[in-house]
């Protein structure tokens, strides 16, 4: 017996226009598809897995009520995750005016390390496979502080320029640069390192 | 090197530059050997990171997840309504309140000037020594001067607490449209 094909799935687009008109189970399905990357982007912003639940549901539901905001210019993902990323903004704001400023924090504000970093020649990445340098990302991710990591996932995961990364974390374009220089040159020794680590 | 110049060396690996400022770094990147050692080293690390950002999954069950979203769309449109209608009659109040403010001083105004003009008939209205205040939010003080033959009333706003728990959250975009 012939197998029957299975069904296209609805274009998001479509789900979007249902959505807009009151069909929560059409956002249902738009949150399926999408719940695991605006979490991500929450997740990465964050790293912290309560903030970023609580945070990317809190996205979904200001999606919900600001649906007849979106009118197509972007993909509905694209536009969802811009959410997510100015809630993740404004929590870093708060935390950052409450939380205490450890040493190294100060030391990549104040700037001046990264200079110091040796130039890494070798590409500390080849023949890696990619859940393993996907690892390595995010071992190192993790040592950044909030503003340099910030500025790498807005730069290199998000694609956003110099101006509109200003923008959204209220700063000049001049400390943009200098955070994503440090942030780039950190992560090139971090990942030269663990090629050292590796290679024992 | 210094700092200004690396920094114009990433925006140069970044497209950032101008046309003109992209040639006049190209060259420089030629020339320099330390310039061009670190625009590779930034090329290098740009492709790493790109297309490879560490996937995370959600921690919790999806049907969980979507509950409490459904949960709180649906506290918030019911919460909606009653902002609305709260709101409606906030405003209203707060328009009544110096419409009566208006009212009162015009009354009294007449009732001066009736005084005034006219020779009174009774003595009434030397007993009037109170206002009828028309709104909550109106306080009034009056007094009658039979001396002076005046009538003066001191009218203010009340002061109340404001209802900020009614105001409905600004629409933050925050990004282009």
């Amino acid at each position: 017996m012939a197998t029957k094909p299975e069904k296209p799935a609805v274009p998001d687009e479509k789900l979007v226009r249902r959505s807009q008109r009151g069909d929560m189970v059409a956002f249902e399905e738009l949150l399926a598809r999408h719940r695991d990357k605006i979490y991500a982007r929450a997740f990465s912003m964050m790293r912290n897995e309560e903030d970023a639940v609580d945070l990317s549901q809190e996205a979904w539901v200001k999606g919900w009520q600001r649906l007849k905001q979106f009118h197509g210019d972007s993909s509905f993902v694209t536009w969802m995750t811009r959410i997510v990323i100015n809630l993740c903004l404004d929590q870093l704001r708060k935390h950052k005016r409450q939380r205490a400023e450890s040493i190294e924090h100060l030391d990549q504000e104040l700037g001046g390390v990264e200079r110091q970093m040796p130039t890494v020649t070798v590409n500390p990445t080849e023949g890696l496979e990619r859940s393993e340098l996907r690892a390595r990302i995010d071992r190192a991710l993790k040592l950044l502080s909030h503003e340099h990591r910030t500025v790498l996932i807005l730069h290199e995961f998000e694609d956003l320029e110099y101006k509109e990364i200003a923008k959204r974390m209220e700063c000049s374009i001049g400390t943009v640069m200098s955070r994503l220089f440090y942030a780039r040159r950190k992560m090139a020794n971090l990942m030269a390192s663990y090629k050292r680590e590796e290679m024992g | 090197m210094n700092l200004e110049q690396q920094l114009e060396l990433q925006a140069w690996v970044d497209g950032e530059l101008s046309s003109a400022d992209a040639t006049r770094v190209a060259q420089f990147v030629g020339a320099n050997a330390e310039a061009s050692a670190l625009v590779a080293e930034l090329r290098m690390t740009k492709s790493c990171l790109v297309g490879n950002e560490p996937e995370v999954k959600l921690p919790e069950s999806g049907d969980f997840y979507w509950s409490k979203i459904r949960r709180e769309i649906e506290r918030t449109a019911r919460a909606e309504p009653e902002a609305a209608t709260l709101s409606w009659a906030f405003a209203w109040r707060r328009l009544i309140a110096p419409l009566a403010g208006v009212a009162a001083l015009v009354f009294i105004a007449v009732v001066s000037i009736n005084q005034f003009q006219q020779p009174l008939v009774d003595d009434s209205a030397k007993n009037l020594v109170e206002v009828e205040n028309l709104s909550e939010d109106i306080g009034s003080i009056s007094y009658k001067s039979q001396a002076e033959n005046m009538f003066v009333v001191y009218v203010y706003k009340k002061d109340y607490e404001s209802e900020s728990n009614l105001k409905s959250e600004p629409i933050d975009d925050g990004f282009f449209q």
